[in-house]
């Protein structure tokens, strides 16, 4: 038989029927389709048993409660902890991000060493080693001073173990980051003439004075104050905002009030001066409790009279009267101190002016106030061993001059930071850097790259590869919050006392240490009193043995708290004469009252401020994915910042909604994009914190502007803490 | 061949063909046997295709897979109090499936029976604290959510009833993973018709759920009145 | 063998959200992206093609300096009812992948069962579809994270917010795990209703009065997003202030807010 055309295509006829008689083209169909449908690419996420694992959230120091979802070993979601005292549930998009900063690029995988310019992974033994080698040869070099620490962390037992280390070492030169609320309780200690800490009791208040405080946009408890907020809504609670730019919360105030920018002691003093001038302050409080009343008075009725205060402000005078009276006939008002987020610290008169503000109508340590209570010594550790070389090393002054028992804060030494590291008594020859990413955050950010480039032995703790890790010579990195043990102090403002703890939620992904861990076990490599000083086997038996008692509930609960706690009432707090507030406390009433910004206003007829949003982390810690997800195309398009400016202004300089201008400051230039804003004040132009990052991670890096580039400190006189608020400014068309 | 196939065959051909026209080659085989041809061609065509419709694509779309090693449910029925014993539900409400390790380890943590199954078991997976990589039978695409609790405590179905009488199972049948979409064969079922289905549990495909969701009188999708899609889907 | 299911009372899940309270701090949206494993790309500044099945709007009231005012309004999906159950973009679907559930009033959308035509997307008057024109990529180490009750999505399909519908699931696994028919108001909440610091989103079943949504849903300063188009969504908002209202819907000049709604549902 001969294959034909025509049996050819009979053949294929047959196999067609034949097909369409079996299974094969419904089957292989009904596949495909299945195929079509899930990828091999496609993630299958594993299912398992879920659980929940009570921690607390180490972003920022706001100290929320967090609870973990896990399936089996994988951690899948953080939220908040239902029933904390901080946040009770509520939580931010940064800590709702935290498992992207544990699972994503950003980690340090391993110890590292520079060498030739590159990363080189080691192992812990070595990294130890290479850094008490450092540290024995300073040391026996007579230089053991010229070894600082930058931490990021106020409180805590890290930052305590940290600054022993210092000590123990011979150095003075442990620096911390203050931030307005540290400000603020220095105020609060000057004022009541001991070291105190200060609470607002923010949900009893019902008229709020915000002098430009981002009451909803992260201001010292984010959460909480959110939280606090929608109970104002509720009850119907004033508050007022005063700020340069409508930020979230004048939006959400029931006044805005736009004062020129770092006009906001003025206001403040304007109004205190309205209220003693028409003799509406509480009278019990004033003629009982305190002291230098009448030399306040004169003070105020000298230099800020309602006119006066007019005219630095910008606040009409009839508003400041009406503020003046409703503020004092609030039954319980409060008024808060601290820009933005609160983490720039400003001046001491500043916060001495809200504080006096505060206790002309009473509102201290009663609730809707500013509570005010002693600082106790957070632990009873042994005391420090001293060899020689520390001793003599203590005896060094720090490097900015001072001596190391300086009532100055060590938070002072970090706003000349960039000058002192180089030029100071002596140039720094080694740096530790904890929880913190000051080539990044730090104003003048670039100084402070020159100033780091110059120390020659730079040891950085950090868990993410960040602008400051570029800089450093060996990284030790820490584990994140969710892989560690370490307590978490209450946040700032929080009145009631709280303590958390973050737990290893999972077990350390890498091959990372607790920095905890890592000072123990350096000090024991140095040995001698150095090891000495530290007398525990590991951080967490320091933990257990710092907390005693309290680490069990520690250990179960997640947190600790006291919720019927109240603070002393005004016949036990103020008893003694000497323990009297005062309102001439020193530094008060003859301090410098005014920052004025950098730069010339001929040369630079705009001022610059930045602004805080809790879209945008500004801390040392950048934006995890999901968090720069959510920032506006009006703040951030492709690679390109937004600045916010008034249209009248923006007309002036002739650049259209969205069109392209270069920003100068006395700092430096950058090329930015402008929006049209209508709630800001004409002649000011603000930026957002939390841009412009460097690094390697990509869904953070080199997006938009790092504002703190354009924006240099300025030493607060009395405080020594930066007491910028912004720059002068020049916008011209690009 | 007969010859009504032969005359109507000559009809046609005189009908196609033009007169004068050259003949071709081919035409010069004899007409019968020409279409004869045709139709042999047609059924070699017809049983090659259904050969590799029935027997062949089968064979290769289901590419045979080995356990770890061998398991006999049989066995450990008659020692514990019913599948929900090692199947069993968490406190949420969630299905274990198949157990871990740590829930075997109560009895196997040295060698009870002897079988080398069981060595295997627990030198290799036990001792190494290692989990049993099995291969589910029924397991379903990641689109499907399937809630044990809904069927076993809320509609009170019996385990047989999808799963077959795999408790009565002394060892593990072969594990065929589908080569396109790599599920197990026994979410079609074994028969690769798809057709003369007995039982419940010949197959697991969507249009199974949905036919009992409609018998069982649940019709809250709108566009197509039988159950809604969230029910199982996510 | 098997026990019938009947249906004794529908549930109709709305969200009533009080921008009163809303802060626009954006946790919603990071909420959700992290219940329901949505991607993120390495720009995500066009918001044209940004996955955020709960977006936060910003609203303001064009007027200039100093009488400008802002409000944060969160969109998730709306969940129309429409006229019975037939949604705008349920009625489009030529796939069967979106659907109305008269059980518990949520829209579905199936991913696997989108072929990618788009039609809902037009349909939809609130822009809460997106569209996966990529395939989604984690960074290595990142997809540990995924969450196994909510299906990832490939490219070429439509998503959008289900009012986390996998948390009525395992809920109602739960339930019945436990001998019950239904669930309290607590059980099933979506996950930006849960991490709203503010408590500005109220989750729950509008036709049980039980739930805190019923009675708010009826406040004076409820409204939804427009209405006149008769799409009947399940998303109410709470505003005191009237030119927020007026931006929910298009009003003739002498029209006042209010009013629409009462015309629809007669």
């Amino acid at each position: 038989m001969k294959i034909d055309r025509r049996s050819f295509l009979s053949l294929g006829l047959g196999a067609a029927a034949g097909t369409a008689l079996t299974p094969l083209p419904w089957k292989l169909t009904d596949d495909l389709s299945i195929w079509t449908q899930m990828w091999p690419w496609t993630p299958v996420p594993q299912d398992g048993e879920t659980t929940y694992v009570n921690s607390a959230c180490a972003i920022c120091p706001g100290g929320c409660g967090i609870t973990v979802r896990k399936v089996e070993d994988r951690a899948i979601k953080i939220e908040g902890m239902d029933g904390h005292p901080v946040n009770d549930g509520g939580i931010c998009p940064l800590g709702l991000s935290g498992l992207q900063l544990l699972y994503g690029p950003r980690r340090i995988k391993s110890p590292m060493k520079k060498e030739n310019g590159k990363w080189v992974k080691i192992s812990w033994k070595e990294a130890i080693a290479v850094v008490s080698d450092q540290i024995d040869a300073l040391r026996k070099n007579g230089e053991a001073q010229a070894i600082g620490c930058i931490s990021g962390l106020r409180k805590g037992t890290t930052s305590q173990l940290l600054e022993r280390f210092l000590l123990s070492l011979g150095s003075p030169n442990y620096m911390s980051i203050p931030s307005s609320y540290d400000a603020y309780e220095l105020a609060v200690s000057r004022m009541h003439g001991r070291r105190m800490t200060a609470g607002i009791d923010a949900e009893e208040s019902n008229f709020i004075l915000s002098f430009g405080s981002g009451v909803i946009e992260g201001w010292w408890s984010p959460v909480r104050m959110i939280r606090a907020h929608s109970v104002w809504k509720e009850k119907k609670a004033k508050l007022v905002q005063m700020e340069a730019r409508l930020s979230n919360t004048a939006a959400q105030a029931d006044k805005w009030i736009p004062v020129n920018p770092g006009a906001e002691a003025a206001l403040a003093m304007g109004i205190a001066a309205v209220i003693v001038k028409e003799s509406l302050y509480d009278k019990a409080f004033v003629e009982n409790y305190s002291r230098g009343f009448e030399e306040f008075r004169n003070m105020l009725l000298d230099a800020y009279s309602p006119d006066k205060a007019a005219s630095i402000t910008g606040v009409p005078s009839s508003v400041i009267e009406s503020l003046a009276r409703d503020f004092a006939g609030a039954s319980r008002p409060v008024a808060l101190y601290g820009r933005g987020n609160g983490s720039q610290p400003g001046t001491l008169f500043e916060a001495m002016a809200v504080h006096a503000l505060n206790a002309i109508v009473g509102a201290v340590n009663r609730p809707g106030g500013v509570w005010a209570v002693e600082q106790t010594d957070d632990n009873d550790w042994p005391a420090i061993q001293m060899d020689e070389i520390a001793k003599k090393g203590l005896k060094s002054p720090r490097i900015d001059g001072l001596d190391p028992g300086s009532e100055k804060d060590p938070g002072s030494l970090v706003s000349r930071f960039s000058e002192l590291a180089v030029s100071g008594e002596y140039p720094l020859k080694a740096l530790f850097i904890a929880g913190a990413n000051p080539c990044y955050s730090f104003p003048d950010s670039n100084a402070v790259k020159a100033a780091f480039e110059k120390i020659p032995f730079i040891v950085s703790f950090s868990s993410y590869m960040d602008e400051t890790v570029e800089y450093a010579s060996l990284v030790l990195p820490n584990h994140t919050y969710l892989e560690r043990y370490e307590d978490v102090p209450a946040p700032r403002g929080m009145g009631k006392p709280v303590r958390g703890i973050t737990r290893p939620v999972v077990s350390p992904l890498y091959n990372t240490r607790n920095t905890g861990d890592a000072v123990i076990e350096l000090a024991g490599k140095i040995g001698g009193s150095v090891a000495e000083s530290f007398p525990w086997g590991d951080y967490e038996t320091c933990l257990q043995e710092t907390f005693g008692e309290e680490w069990g509930t520690l250990e179960e609960e997640g947190f600790t708290s006291d919720s019927d706690f109240s603070p002393r009432s005004w016949e036990e707090a103020f008893k003694e004469d000497s323990g009297k507030f005062n309102f001439a406390s020193a530094g008060f009433l003859d301090s410098v009252r005014e920052i004025v910004p950098e730069g010339d206003d001929g040369s630079y007829p705009l001022i610059l401020v930045p602004y805080d949003t809790l879209r945008l982390s500004g801390g040392y810690i950048g934006d995890p994915p999901f968090v720069i997800k959510t920032v506006e195309d009006t703040v951030l398009k492709k690679r390109d910042s937004f600045v916010e400016v008034n249209p009248e202004t923006a007309g002036k300089i002739g650049v259209k909604n969205g069109g392209y201008a270069t920003l100068s400051t006395p700092k430096g230039q950058v090329k930015v994009r402008v929006n049209h804003y209508d709630g800001i004040k004409p002649g000011v132009i603000a930026m957002p914190r939390g841009l412009g990052h460097g690094g390697t991670d990509e869904y953070l890096a080199e997006k938009g502007v790092n504002v703190n580039e354009l924006i240099g400190p300025i030493p607060d006189p009395q405080s020594g803490f930066d007491g910028a608020w912004g720059i002068r400014a020049k916008l011209t068309r690009a | 061949m007969s010859t009504i196939e032969e005359n109507t065959k000559d009809s046609v051909d005189a009908a196609v063909k033009e007169p004068g026209a050259p003949e071709k080659e081919s035409e010069k085989i004899e007409p019968g046997l020409a279409q004869g041809s045709i139709i042999v061609s047609f059924v070699i065509g017809l049983a090659i295709a259904l050969i590799i419709g029935w027997i062949v694509f089968p064979a290769l779309l289901y590419s045979e897979k080995e356990q770890p090693f061998d398991f006999s449910h049989e066995v450990h029925n008659d020692l514990v109090d019913g599948c929900e014993s090692c199947h069993y539900f968490r406190d949420d409400g969630t299905f274990a499936g198949v157990p871990k390790l740590w829930l075997c380890r109560d009895c196997h943590e040295e060698v009870q029976g002897g079988t080398a199954d069981e060595e295997t078991f627990v030198y290799e997976y036990v001792w190494n604290d290692r989990e049993v990589p099995w291969r589910i039978y029924s397991k379903q695409p990641d689109c499907v959510f399937f809630s044990h609790a809904a069927h076993v405590v809320k509609a009170e179905m019996d385990c047989e009833t999808c799963h077959g009488p795999i408790g009565e199972s002394d060892s593990l049948k072969p594990y065929e993973e589908n080569v396109i979409t790599g599920y197990s064969r026994d979410i079609w079922g074994k028969s690769i018709s798809g057709l003369n289905k007995k039982h419940i549990w010949e197959s697991m495909k969507m249009d199974d759920c949905a036919d009992c969701h409609k018998e069982a009188g649940m019709e809250s999708s709108v566009q197509t009145k039988k159950d809604a899609c969230f029910v199982c889907h996510k | 063998m098997k026990k019938g299911h009947e249906h004794k009372n529908p549930k109709k899940y709305g969200m009533v959200i009080d921008l009163d309270k809303c802060t626009g701090c954006g946790a919603c949206m990071v909420a959700c992206m992290a219940e329901n494993n949505v991607p993120f790309k390495k720009d995500e500044s066009n918001k044209l093609d940004s996955i955020t099945w709960l977006r936060v709007y910003k609203l303001t009231n064009n007027k200039p300096y100093p009488d400008t005012e802002i409000c944060y309004l969160p969109r998730p999906c709306m969940h129309c009812e429409g006229s019975h159950g037939h949604s705008p973009c349920v009625s489009v679907c030529p796939a069967t992948a979106t659907d109305y559930s008269t059980e518990t009033g949520i829209v579905s959308q199936i991913y696997t069962r989108c072929f990618g035509c788009r039609y809902c997307m037009a349909a939809c008057p609130y822009h809460a579809r997106y569209f996966n024109w990529w395939d989604p990529v984690w960074p290595t180490g990142m997809e540990q994270m995924l969450s196994p009750n909510v299906s990832p999505r490939m490219r070429g399909v439509v998503e959008k917010c289900s009012f986390c519908y996998h948390r009525y699931q395992l809920a109602m696994e739960k339930a019945y795990f436990e001998e019950r028919e239904d669930l309290e108001e607590d059980e099933y909440q979506t996950a930006c209703t849960e991490a709203c610091p503010a408590g500005a989103i109220v989750f729950g079943d509008l036709n049980n009065k039980g739930h805190a949504v019923y009675k708010l849903k009826s406040d004076p300063r409820a409204f939804r997003l427009l209405e006149r188009l008769g799409t009947n969504p399940k998303v109410y908002y709470l505003s005191s202030r009237e030119w927020v209202r007026r931006q929910g819907d298009n009003y003739l000049e002498h029209e006042e807010t209010g009013k629409a709604r009462q015309k629809v549902h007669h």
